[in-house]
């Protein structure tokens, strides 16, 4: 698959002193939906921002829809909605986008005409004269969608997109990025929200601390992860537990946070059976069988928790034991 | 494509001047400026308001043309009062937050991600805001210039050198507000530290002022004493002829000595020549030390925004030396030196002060300024453009 972005070793010092990304290699392929995800302050938006050039790098290696990273002239491909976004009040949702057309180069015609399709695309036709300072959260986070793809975009960057939207507004957006996605466009997600990425999202990155822990397809990432698991209604003890490994040659068992759990790491339930009549024959009631695969959450978690302080907010700071 | 950025950032400029009421409060204040200016009037016996007559001696018809009344009231308090006191104080409160407002977080990373230079991007906001005073200025120059044609007689397109010339004048004032608003990011800031500046350059501009009306002053004052030196010797002599002729001992001849402070005879013969001597001295070193500080004063000016002068280019194009001349009165016939006046206080200086001020070269005053805003605005763009925001 063609890359899209496509950087190594990316990594921005602050004043000598905060490392806010600390040599991130990663890829985008063409087409795809790919989420970021990582705890506060792990350099999610400054590597955005690095992408967009409104933030200059230490060091970047890397391209941008082919282009070098920092190639003013390939923005005019990219849609960006901003996190935190302020776009001026004394605008109308339907001026904000034509400006936001303009400043891509988009032409005047093309530009009205895309500007009105926008607005009935993200539900704001109605509004689509009413100026941005009488809009609530949710409505400007619509709008600043649409400002996103006012250019007709090839890769379009989404921070935190349904930050303030309702569930109905947030299932617009999910609709939205499928449709997006289905016309060839990749999208590039910022987003706390993990359930949400995990419904539309075809790759993901885990970053923490300025690095990127993991990175790829959720079936990859819960690779050796995922398999059947069976739950008792008690804890099982370390003596049974290691019985059970011996009936079950070649298959290893997953380490779980659970006592009452156990994890097989296959997806063929009869090789599990002698775990069953094991745990059976020891008086164990069984309380749950099934496949199961760890959530983005889980993992997101277990990445975060692996590392020493990725659980902690803000960038590493130079000195500072990583 | 970069045509089309700047016309929507001038657009949007346009939009956000039209949201904020200061921009119509300003318009709307012009406007009754301008009425103000069409109310004055000037008759034979003096100044006229409305229906009120003023007798005055130095403004009517006998001694100005209606013509030159009016673009006397337009260069003195149109140009010189409104426009860049009243003006430019209401304009820097409207845009001093141009460049504070553009780098606020959520607002310039859109703007930023799209396909445009940073140093265009900021020279272009920059413009944006010197928009509201060409506006401002256009329709005040406009009204002005109307009201000259119909009542002045006189069709004056030179009225319209107020667009660049206070456009300059304020430019300067916006380069240092567009630099403090980018480094402390705060409007209240920018416009503060800017009205501190340009109080600054007030005093710079006084301090200029008196310099010169003392080094003119004693300069004259120089003249009138070396003047008044010329019939006292002449009368020393004829005074040591006749004490020759009478027979009396003659300081510093024979055996008679000259007293130690004198310098020489003649000055025994008319004390007060020794005296008015002493006062040419005193008005020389006065001069010396006053043109000392004039060129250290200038020299400071040389490297500020000449905003005094630069208004004043306004009232050189429109008002001839010989008007100007007329207009603050030949006196040198009608005025006799009193010993005790202080040399500022003479009017000849005042006169020698604004000659001076005219001889400035129009390449001093716009150069030098120009240099000191393109120094403040690479400043600003190669802050702008190596900043994360």
């Amino acid at each position: 698959m063609e890359a899209v972005i496509d950087v190594q070793g990316v990594e921005k010092m602050y004043r000598r002193r905060v490392h806010a990304l600390r040599g991130v290699d990663l890829r985008v392929g063409s087409g795809e939906i790919f989420g970021l995800l990582g705890p506060n302050g792990a350099g999610k938006s400054t590597l955005v921002k690095v992408l967009l050039t409104v933030i200059r790098a230490t060091k970047c290696q890397g391209t941008l829809l082919g282009a070098k990273v920092g190639d003013k002239g390939v923005l005019r491909q990219v849609g960006y909605l901003p996190e935190h976004h302020n776009f001026p009040k004394y605008l109308t949702s339907r001026q904000l986008l034509r400006h936001f057309g303009a400043m891509s180069g988009v032409q005047r015609a093309q530009r009205n005409r895309k500007a009105d399709e926008l607005l009935e695309v993200v539900g704001m036709n109605d509004w689509a004269n009413a100026k941005l300072g009488s809009y609530s959260k949710g409505m400007r986070q619509r709008v600043g969608l649409a400002q996103a793809l006012m250019n007709d975009p090839k890769l379009v960057i989404l921070d935190e997109p349904t930050d303030g939207v309702d569930p109905i507004g947030r299932k617009d957006i999910r609709e939205i990025l499928i449709r997006l996605k289905d016309e060839g466009r990749t999208i590039f997600l910022n987003s706390h929200l993990l359930s949400e990425l995990e419904m539309v999202c075809d790759r993901v990155a885990i970053m923490v601390h300025g690095l990127v822990r993991q990175q790829g397809t959720i079936e990859e990432l819960t690779d050796g992860q995922s398999g059947f698991a069976v739950r008792a209604m008690g804890p099982i003890s370390d003596e049974l537990r290691a019985t059970i490994s011996s009936r079950l040659s070649g298959i290893d068992a997953i380490k779980t946070n659970d006592p009452s759990e156990i994890v097989f790491a296959t997806s063929d339930a009869d090789a599990v059976q002698p775990a069953i009549d094991a745990l059976r024959s020891s008086g164990v009631t069984i309380r749950q069988f099934g496949f199961r695969r760890p959530s983005l959450e889980e993992l997101f978690v277990k990445a975060v928790q692996e590392h020493p302080d990725g659980a902690r907010p803000g960038a590493q700071r130079k000195g500072a034991r990583s | 494509m970069i045509l089309m950025q700047t016309k929507a950032l001038f657009i949007d400029a346009y939009r956000e001047l039209n949201a904020k009421k200061l921009f119509w409060i300003t318009m709307a204040l012009n406007l009754v400026a301008v009425i103000i200016f069409a109310s004055l009037g000037i008759t034979q016996q003096g100044v006229t308001f409305w229906h009120w007559q003023f007798e005055s001696m130095y403004f009517n018809t006998g001694l100005i043309s209606q013509e030159l009344f009016y673009k006397l009231q337009f260069t003195s308090w149109g140009a010189g009062f409104w426009l860049s006191w009243v003006t430019t104080i209401l304009a820097l409160v409207s845009t001093a937050g141009i460049i504070p407002d553009l780098i606020s977080g959520g607002t310039i990373e859109p703007v930023l991600s799209k396909p445009i230079g940073r140093i265009r991007l900021f020279l272009t906001k920059y413009l944006t805001g010197l928009l509201f005073v060409a506006l401002q200025i256009l329709v005040f120059s406009l009204g002005c210039f109307v009201v000259l044609g119909i009542r002045g007689g006189a069709w004056e397109f030179g009225l319209f050198l107020a667009l660049p010339i206070v456009l300059a004048f304020f430019s300067f004032l916006f380069s240092f507000c567009a630099l403090v608003g980018l480094v402390t990011r705060s409007t209240i800031a920018s416009l503060l530290l800017t009205m501190l500046f340009w109080s600054m350059i007030f005093v710079v501009n006084l301090g200029d002022n008196i310099m010169l009306q003392q080094r003119e002053g004693w300069k004259l004052q120089l003249q009138d004493r070396q003047e008044a030196i010329e019939p006292q010797i002449r009368f020393a002599e004829t005074r040591l002829e006749q004490w020759r002729d009478e027979g009396g001992a003659i300081p510093g001849e024979g055996d008679e000595p000259l007293p130690e402070d004198v310098t020489d005879v003649l000055e025994v013969v008319n004390p007060t020549l020794r005296q008015s001597r002493e006062r040419a001295e005193q008005a020389e070193e006065a001069v010396e030390t006053w043109t000392t500080w004039a060129s250290r004063v200038f020299a400071l000016k040389t490297i500020l925004p000449k905003t005094q002068e630069t208004i004043a280019l306004l009232e050189r194009n429109l008002i001839s030396d010989e008007e100007l001349s007329r207009l603050l009165g030949t006196g040198d016939n009608d005025f006799s030196p009193d010993e005790d006046m202080p040399a500022m206080a003479d009017p000849r200086a005042t006169k020698a002060v604004a000659e001076s001020m005219r001889e400035r070269s129009i390449l001093w005053i716009l150069g030098t300024s120009f240099v000191f805003e393109g120094v403040l605005l690479a400043l600003c763009c190669w802050i702008f453009a190596r900043r994360d925001f």
